[in-house]
């Protein structure tokens, strides 16, 4: 294995396993709210988490950038602020991946917490549990089966994601190149080799996460 | 059972397309909400444990307002001391007997939540269950957990949302003793929705009749049995044999009335009185088990001692295993008032033998004053 493949693989690993803990920070408190609770603008947050799963992944990367972007509406004041801005960092793929994995964690685990029986929460309100207690101590641990399905995706989803990491982050070799991204420059430049060892990699990885949501997408009986 | 009054309810819940509009008061004992599925029984347990806010009224148990729109006052569901009872029981299923039975102790210290789990559990016959989960249990089990987990709290009020209808036939006699033994021994106030009959007045002292989102009659189990004040409470209650008739004459203790080219004498109701002028159109119940067929072995009917004499055929019959219903109709022209026959009439399965009503299908029949019931309109 050359040190471009090693170096992709840890890229990978590394951006997948962030992206991950940053989806169950966000997508499983957004599962909830959208499961659970009426509220303004709910609609539209439906329509902006699950956009990524429609979009071509260079679009959801375009905005990205117009929002993060030197010149975004974000970036801009961040890098007036100090001088720094997230692209072409690896932090741009952790970005890139969380946002198009979040879709199919927020889905996969609001239908699991949906699943869950009103009237478990109902009595645990009876019982003296306020919301958000009832969240942690009922709804959650009977919905974890599905979310724990969802953060299996999206931690697959994370792994795989070139498009949107192209755009925000580039294709710095031993910086922002993942495996995907390695694949395809591998494969530009006619050096095949490299790119069947981490064709090989990715393949049975997604195998194995596809074989563990399948567990875990049982319903608790 | 006291005449103290320690529940008051008054409600108004406009959701889109039915509104709730009920007032009724309770006291000790269990008041059983009954009526018809959709008639708001739900709804208003609901409201009682503050799981749904009305949109006007007052509810208040042993003096404490609970809810009232006019002040603002509106006690959230943990802080209300109301035990509730789900339809189905909701269980945590992820939890085990005794830590579904503490779930309503947590604040409570570690080592006091365990023994009162504990006692609760010993007292409803579960000890040796504490580490099943739900789903290891009996139907019967399951009925108890849920009591105890809504009991352990000591509850001022218990609310029991058709705690049998998860359960089939057998069971749900068995049970429904049961429950009646466990409210009776835990003394908690408790408010329990049904739409059985059998039900309602085997658990309730105080029974709340529903239809539509309105409370149509409330009252002691025996005074809805007896004496609806209405033909729709009759009706809602499974009463058989309503019929139409024209007053003749009332006093305060009877009425005679005309029906079938029969001249018909009831008692009127001592606790509504009725007085109707003659001639007034008048609803009335017979109930079928309180029609008497006369013996023909013992010498001809004498008017004297048998009341209400009317003469008929049975034109229709059904076995129901320990009762036979016969319907009769009478020796009069004009058209029956029910359809094909004028009289539903229930018979003990020995008295259809003994009788030879299976070969001998002419009667005459005769229904004490005190069976004929009248129903204000």
């Amino acid at each position: 294995m050359s040190a471009e493949t090693a170096s992709a693989l840890a890229v990978s690993v590394r951006v997948a396993v962030l992206a991950t803990v940053l989806n169950a920070l966000i997508g499983i408190p957004l599962a909830y709210l959208l499961a659970r609770r009426r509220f303004w603008g709910r609609s539209l947050l439906d329509l902006l988490v699950t956009l990524p799963l429609v979009l071509p992944p260079t679009v959801t990367g375009y905005y990205l950038i117009v929002l993060l972007g030197r010149r975004g509406w974000f970036g801009a004041p961040l890098y007036a602020w100090t001088g720094w801005t997230i692209t072409f960092t690896w932090y741009a793929a952790v970005v890139a991946s969380t946002v198009m994995a979040l879709p199919l964690l927020v889905r996969t685990a609001r239908a699991a917490i949906e699943s869950v029986d009103p009237d478990l929460e109902r009595a645990a309100f009876t019982l003296g549990r306020s919301r958000w207690r009832t969240a942690l101590e009922v709804t959650l641990p009977l919905a974890r089966r599905g979310i724990l399905a969802g953060l299996v995706l999206a931690f697959a989803r994370a792994l795989g994601e070139f498009g949107a990491t192209l755009m925000l982050a580039g294709n710095i070799p031993g910086k922002t190149t993942t495996v995907p991204l390695a694949i395809y420059t591998a494969v530009q430049t006619g050096e095949s080799g490299d790119a069947l060892v981490l064709v090989a990699a990715l393949t049975a990885l997604s195998c194995l996460v596809l074989l563990a949501a399948g567990r875990l997408g049982g319903r608790w009986a | 059972m006291s005449a103290r009054e320690r529940l008051s309810v008054e409600i108004v819940k406009r959701l889109p397309g039915f509104t709730l509009e009920a007032a009724w008061t309770a006291g000790d004992g269990v008041a059983v909400l009954f009526g018809p599925s959709g008639a708001g029984k739900t709804l208003t347990l609901q409201c009682l444990a503050g799981l749904v806010r009305p949109d006007a009224g007052r509810i208040a148990v042993d003096g404490r307002v609970l809810f009232e729109a006019g002040t603002g006052v509106d006690v959230p569901p943990q802080r209300r001391g109301v035990g509730y009872v789900f339809q189905g029981y909701a269980l945590f299923p992820h939890l085990d007997v005794e830590e579904n039975v503490g779930f309503g102790l947590r604040h409570r210290p570690r080592a006091e939540r365990i023994r009162r789990a504990r006692a609760v559990i010993e007292r409803l016959g579960l000890a040796g269950f504490e580490r099943r989960a739900p789903r290891e249990l009996s139907g019967g089990q399951r009925q108890r957990v849920a009591l105890g987990r809504a009991l352990a709290t000591d509850p001022a009020l218990l609310l029991l949302d058709e705690p049998l209808s998860a359960l089939d036939a057998p069971l749900r006699r068995v049970l429904r003793d049961e429950l009646s033994t466990i409210l009776q021994d835990w003394g908690t106030a408790a408010v329990l929705v049904t739409h059985d009959v059998t039900e309602a007045y085997r658990l309730g002292d105080r029974i709340v009749v529903y239809e539509a989102g309105r409370v149509i009659q409330a009252g002691p189990r025996a005074e809805l049995l007896w004496q609806p004040t209405s033909e729709s409470v009759a009706r809602i209650m499974g009463v058989r044999n309503i019929l139409r008739g024209t007053v003749v004459k009332a006093t305060p203790d009877r009425i005679q009335l005309r029906w079938r080219g029969q001249l018909l004498e009831a008692v009127n109701s001592p606790t509504h009185a009725y007085l109707p002028a003659p001639d007034t159109p008048i609803a009335f119940f017979i109930r079928p088990e309180y029609v008497r067929l006369i013996r023909k072995d013992r010498g001809a009917p004498d008017p004297g001692h048998h009341m209400n004499l009317m003469r008929g055929a049975v034109v229709g019959e059904a076995d129901y295993g320990m009762t036979w219903t016969l319907l009769i109709r009478l020796d009069e022209p004009g058209a029956p008032a029910q359809g094909a026959y004028d009289l539903e009439v229930e018979v003990p399965r020995l008295v259809y033998e003994i009788l030879e009503i299976e070969r001998d299908r002419h009667w005459d029949i005769s229904i004490h004053r005190g069976s004929i019931q009248v129903l204000p309109s």
